[in-house]
């Protein structure tokens, strides 16, 4: 089969298969519904992997109804797949295998509509990752979307789930409408829509207010989804009330695409008009505050699934820093740190699924030491916490590495304290969770809060996970393996990332191809599809990184222990935790939950956003 | 944040983003101008290569028909989230069919008199699609509303029984897989995904376009069914299913 095929038919089967699990799922046995969605995963994985290999040499264009360019213009759409678009494709086939998998025996209840919806979702990321075009991503951008929003209310037995799934559907939407005018912009510009197309259009213009606020409002779409700061408010609330696996989902790579999506613009369609020096302040300064906003509310926080959220939006600032340097040896490292991140991150939030299931809580408070005879998600939540921490040999501590020292030869060696930073911070309360819940450690911590109107409990105005519904029928008396093998399976190749000889170097040479403006025009439209040659000498650990990372471990395990014995502190230590306390109160009522906030900041984030990169 | 700290911030931003957009939106081609690179282009592809006369369905259906495949398991999507979150709920149960109130007879006549008239337009519409403004999209939704001048009609059981769930769902995704699987039939006869490979036939008849009326009638089908589908979930909230202690106050 000419490979070219594959990004059209990794699209069009999980389509044809949605459509036959929404019309005949009342009478399939659920073994069958479960077998099929897994069988086409599993295909459009295998799809992915077939492209990796193949984008070692050269990127692969499809042209949608062979519509193939004459003389450089076409009418058509246009896929074309370098090595990140291949792997990104693979992440999601296995994030939603991995999610699939553990739905087997997690939503006893689930109907078939749950698989439908699931692989229209990862039709949407696929669809995304694979195009070449402006409008046809925002399409699947939509596709995406209009599927999560559904997803995140998916229980609806409670009010909860319906708020955290309109925040995030009004937020999501708005940005959706911002990029769609950006791309309105564009197109009224050039009259194209194609990266490429685009890109070549606009070289011969002078960048004016026009380009700048298309540039702006795409990217606003795209870090709406990608959780920046100040979009990311949504983010905490859905994922408090979405179902464990669609979490995963959420997290691991969905919020990542909002990223790609700016690199991939920027890097192609916007890369004649504005050099990425004219993006690398705004992204770097949203880095920032993205990173320190998240991961001190990730600190901040005792509902598991908002903390992880949280500690999401902490590492999505490091990969807004990281990508900002445009450099291969940085975007490489950011590659493998989004790898080694969703592996370990899917893994935590499965691990609180199953708390949630085995415990009907995900209050650490409420849990301590109630999970001490979970004796396989102890150890897995634990070790999730140390990845996330950055510790060696994970994918996590590999790429934070890497981006490192490719921050570092670009010329930015402050972002190292930034990193280590984010990984002890969103670590360590993983691990002072991990601590109280799984080995009871500590004092149990009281919780006396009032029920506010939404049934929410709220201490000290922080809402609580106590005595959530669970997402079975019943307690799940003891853990069915389908539930622990994704654990253990994502964990395993958290490990396994960081050991792979070669990722290290093939990861480079991915954000080369991705970095690589002229390149991807040329495939696109001439037909010259070779990519650059391997850069040789791509390092892998190194002394200097191994150093980093272990550093950021023993914070987080500090940090931790003292969390957890923060009542036998000395005084004066006390004293000090207490002062923080304002200042963190102040930063947590900005995070009301109230929409009408969220849209203001919208707001000003596009404003801010627009005047940043018009000044640099 | 208080009401008035949100509106400030609101204030101060939303006049400079005005103003930043007023700026770009003066880039763009005055109204008018004759500098279309793209309309140039698919009009001479639809017209000369495709002899689709709407152009705009050339576009939508041919030329950028994969967008229109995004576009319809969007609504497909939504249409199943929709049912996810409307799904009754283990407080609600189902009550007795209400009778179906007063209509006035006038209202009942419009209904049953409109009925066969927008199915019939909804066809026409559907099937016109590669001459005339109109396709898949626009005659689905007219075709669903010939459904709901049942319930208009006050003939919600009529309703439900010429539309039960399980055929609308088993519709709605035939349609939107004839869609992907017109789509791989261009990639097997045609060489790429979603290829026209059927014959153009010639500008202005019915059968022109190639696949483009074939697209559209499946876009039609899942259109009406998903319409239908998706007020009929409505209307069983509205008229069916009540929350168990509401029904225990009564």
């Amino acid at each position: 089969m000419v490979v070219e095929t594959l990004p059209p038919l990794m699209v069009a089967l999980p389509l044809l298969t949605a459509t036959v699990l929404a019309a005949a799922g009342r009478v399939l046995p659920r073994l069958v519904i479960d077998a099929v969605s897994l069988l086409t995963c599993l295909l459009v994985f295998a799809g992915s992997v077939a492209l990796l290999v193949a984008t070692g040499s050269r990127r692969v264009v499809s042209w949608l109804g062979g519509y193939s360019p004459e003389h450089g213009v076409s009418v058509g759409v246009v896929f074309v797949v370098d090595r990140v678009g291949a792997g990104l494709a693979a992440l999601v086939a296995v994030l939603v295998t991995a999610a699939l998998t553990y739905t087997w025996r997690y939503f006893e209840e689930v109907e078939s509509y749950f698989h439908a919806l699931i692989l229209l979702f990862l039709v949407g990321m696929v669809g995304f990752v694979l195009t070449g075009d402006l409008f046809n991503a925002f399409v699947f951008f939509e596709l995406m979307g209009a599927v999560a929003y559904a997803l995140t209310g998916y229980k609806i037995e409670e009010a909860k789930p319906l708020q955290g799934a309109l925040n995030f559907a009004v937020i999501n939407s708005l940005g959706a409408y911002c990029a769609l005018l950006g791309i309105g912009l564009v197109y009224g510009r050039t009259g194209e829509l194609g990266f490429a197309q685009v890109q070549r259009a606009l070289a011969g213009h002078h960048t004016d207010w026009l380009v700048l606020l298309a540039a702006t409002l795409v990217f606003t779409g795209f870090l709406v989804k990608g959780a920046a700061v100040p979009f990311h408010f949504w983010l905490a609330d859905a994922h408090a009330v979405a179902p464990s696996p669609v979490c995963v989902l959420f997290s691991g790579v969905m919020v990542e695409l909002g990223i790609y999506g700016v690199a991939r613009t920027a890097s192609t369609a916007f890369s004649s008009a504005l050099p990425a020096e004219r993006f690398r302040p705004v992204l770097m300064v949203a880095g920032v505050l993205t990173a320190v906003i998240g991961a001190v509310m990730c600190q901040a926080q005792s509902h598991l699934k908002r903390l992880l959220a949280f500690s999401t939006v902490g590492h999505v600032g490091v990969f807004l820093v990281a990508l900002g340097a445009f450099e291969p040896a940085a975007v490489g490292g950011l590659v493998v740190y989004v790898l080694g991140h969703a592996a370990v991150k899917g893994a935590l939030f499965l691990c609180t699924g199953i708390l949630l299931n085995t415990r009907g809580s995900v209050d650490e408070a409420q849990l301590h030491g109630r999970g001490r005879d979970l004796p396989l998600t102890r150890v897995c939540f634990l070790a999730g916490g140390l990845a996330l921490a950055a510790l060696p040999p994970f994918g996590t501590g590999l790429g934070e590495t890497l981006s490192e020292e490719g921050l570092s030869h670009a010329g930015f060696s402050w972002p190292s304290a930034l990193f280590v930073g984010v990984s002890a911070l969103t670590g360590g309360a993983v691990l002072r969770a991990g601590m109280r819940v799984f080995v009871g450690m500590g004092i149990p911590p009281s919780i006396q809060g009032e029920t506010s109107v939404q049934g929410e409990i709220s201490v000290h105005g922080e809402t609580r996970g106590v005595d959530e519904n669970r997402e079975t029928e019943g307690a799940v008396r003891s853990v069915p393996a389908t539930m622990l093998a994704p654990v253990v399976a994502l964990l395993a190749g958290g490990l396994a990332l960081g050991l792979l000889p070669g990722l290290a170097a093939s990861a480079q040479d991915a954000a080369q191809q991705l970095l690589d403006s002229a390149g991807y025009a040329a495939a696109a439209l001439d037909g010259i599809r070779a990519v650059p040659p391997p850069t040789p000498g791509a390092e892998t650990w190194s002394l200097s990184g191994l150093l980093f990372d272990m550093v950021s471990t023993l914070l987080a395990l500090l940090i931790a222990v003292t969390a957890v014995y923060s009542d036998r502190l000395p005084r004066l230590l006390r004293g000090i935790v207490h002062a923080v306390r304002l200042p963190l109160g102040a930063l947590r009522s900005t995070h009301s939950g109230h929409l009408g906030d969220y849209v203001a900041w919208l707001l000003v984030g596009v404003t801010l956003l627009a005047i940043g990169i018009a000044v640099s | 944040m208080s009401p008035r700290a949100r509106l400030v911030l609101f204030a101060a931003v939303t006049p400079v983003f005005a103003v930043l957009f007023f700026l770009a939106a003066r880039g763009l081609p005055s109204f008018g101008s004759d500098f279309h690179p793209y309309g140039d282009r698919a009009v001479a592809v639809a017209i000369e290569q495709r002899a689709t006369d709407n152009v705009v369905s050339s576009v939508n259906f041919d030329q950028r028909a994969v967008d229109t495949l995004g576009e319809e398991f969007i609504l497909f999507g939504s249409v199943i989230g929709t049912l996810v979150l409307l799904r009754p709920s283990p407080e609600e149960r189902q009550v007795g069919q209400r009778s179906a109130g007063r209509v006035l007879p006038t209202t009942r006549l419009a209904g049953y008199l409109l009925l066969p008239v927008s199915v019939l337009v909804g066809l026409y519409v559907i099937a016109h699609g590669q001459l005339s403004p109109g396709g898949g999209f626009q005659g689905g939704v007219v075709l669903a509303t010939g459904w709901h001048l049942l319930y208009v009609a006050g003939r919600y059981l009529a309703m439900r029984r010429a539309a039960p769930p399980t055929v609308l769902e088993i519709t709605e995704s035939l349609g939107a897989a004839a869609f992907a699987a017109v789509g791989l039939a261009g990639l097997g006869l045609g060489g790429a995904f979603l290829a026209n490979v059927l014959p153009t036939g010639s500008r202005g008849e019915l059968l022109s376009g190639g696949t483009v009326p074939l697209l559209n009638a499946a876009v039609g089908v899942e259109v009406a069914a998903a319409v239908v589908l998706l007020l009929a979930a409505f209307l069983e909230q509205a008229v069916v299913l009540r929350r168990v202690d509401y029904q225990d106050q009564r």
